[in-house]
């Protein structure tokens, strides 16, 4: 009996004791979670205040933007973030507002160039008729035009940024994929100006005389991505890749 | 090398492309040479306005000496446009009314249109009007050689021909046979 007796009393105590620790913790988690939305409003409000007077300086100077950016990932929050998920940032920022409108701009450079280029555009003179377009005060970093470049991946344009090789970035914007083949000759033409041809490629590369032909003749004819010049006085058939050469305009 | 753009002696600017070694070449992808031969039409016809030239042959593209040389040839980077070439080109201007042949039924020789006769006919109009000629009976000559140069010197008689029969078909002209050789007469009117 006794020890039945104990048996319940013990019990009880114990579903007393877990009651209260339950209560205790509940009590605890809302603490923690009224703080935490405190901390919240209280970063909002700062944010906020940050946002409307810096907003200008993000829209124009490059390094404070960037610097910006940095501060962004650093605590993972990402200024760019549609409505469901931290729009209210970029709402304050405007920097959602900057970087479509920036898109736009990158846009309108690679369809107007994309005639002559073939839809590959170095990213340096991406930069450079991005800025031109802007115009003064417009200045944009090669950080910029690659953030913004993402932001248009889910239209499913094929715009990419691409690495040649050599730390040169040109950027993709037609729905073509580059073999490795035409990364090197596009390599090698920024090497030359834009001018590559069969025996360049041969001797720098060691590729074989029929890879190097044809993967200038894919470039030229299927892809639009080189022009010939049949009038080099050194080689009856050169290739030029525009978007390596150098155009001041 | 940076491809620039270059002002020619006579004061025209050639752009970029002109000093890209490739443009003078025909290119074997049809989209890519579509963009060289648009650029050479632009190309030729606004040189054609700021020389005031009206004919346009492929024997320019034969020899050295013409008055294209300062397109067709850039010696600069020592390439210049085969006639083969700009023969096509001259074929494609045509067929989209930027040049016509001229004289009809040969393809050696056309007369461009860096206005249309619609465009010269205003132009020939407002020439007309602005020096109170209306009414006057004007020879061809006084026209396309007037004593005060106006835009209208040099105009070819076969352009004005055709700009006169756009006016008169709006009652602003009519041709008229005079002692030497043909005139016109022009009225006043908005042509619609």
């Amino acid at each position: 009996m006794h020890r039945f007796g104990g048996g319940i009393s013990a019990l009880e105590r114990h579903k007393q004791a877990q009651r209260s620790f339950a209560e205790l913790s509940s009590e605890i988690s809302q603490t923690q979670i009224s703080n935490l939305q405190a901390q919240l409003a209280h970063f909002r409000k700062a944010l906020a205040q940050f946002a409307s007077t810096h907003r200008d300086k993000i829209a124009k100077d490059p390094s404070f933007r960037h610097a910006f950016q940095q501060m962004c990932s650093s605590i993972g929050v990402d200024p760019l973030a549609g409505p469901r998920r931290g729009g209210w940032w970029a709402e304050l920022t405007g920097i959602g507002d900057w970087q479509h409108e920036l898109g736009v701009q990158i846009v309108d450079v690679c369809v107007s160039t994309r005639e002559r280029n073939g839809g590959l555009i170095d990213l340096a003179e991406l930069i450079r008729l991005v800025s031109r377009l802007r115009g003064p005060g417009g200045q944009v970093t090669e950080d910029d035009v690659a953030r913004s470049i993402k932001t248009l991946e889910p239209l499913g344009a094929g715009y990419q940024v691409v690495d040649v090789g050599g730390g040169r970035k040109m950027v993709r914007s037609v729905v073509k994929e580059l073999d490795d083949d035409q990364m090197v000759v596009i390599a090698v033409a920024q090497d030359g100006g834009g001018r590559v041809e069969v025996d360049g490629l041969v001797e720098k590369r060691g590729w074989t005389v029929e890879r190097a032909r044809a993967a200038l003749e894919n470039m030229l004819l299927r892809d639009g991505l080189c022009w010939l010049d049949e009038q080099d006085e050194s080689c009856p058939q050169v290739y030029w890749v525009p978007s390596a050469m150098q155009w001041d305009e | 090398m940076a491809l620039s753009t270059h002002t020619t002696r006579s004061g025209f600017l050639l752009p970029s492309i002109h000093s890209a070694p490739p443009f003078f070449t025909q290119q074997p992808n049809p989209n890519t040479q579509k963009i060289v031969t648009e650029t050479w039409s632009r190309l030729i016809l606004s040189y054609a306005r700021h020389r005031n030239l009206f004919f346009i042959r492929v024997e320019d593209a034969e020899t050295q000496g013409s008055e294209w040389d300062e397109i067709l040839r850039n010696d600069r980077i020592k390439r210049r446009l085969l006639p083969s070439h700009l023969s096509y080109i001259l074929s494609e201007m045509v067929a989209k009314n930027q040049a016509v042949y001229e004289p009809p039924k040969q393809t050696r020789s056309v007369l461009l249109y860096w206005r249309l006769p619609e465009e010269w006919a205003e132009v020939l109009h407002q020439w007309v009007t602005s020096t109170g000629q209306l009414t006057t009976i004007l020879t061809f000559y006084e026209i396309t050689d007037p004593p005060v140069p106006s835009p209208l010197t040099g105009i070819p008689v076969v352009l004005l021909r055709k700009a006169i029969a756009v006016l008169a078909k709006t009652g602003r002209a009519q041709i008229i046979a005079v002692a030497d050789g043909e005139g016109a007469r022009f009225f006043a009117g908005t042509g619609r």
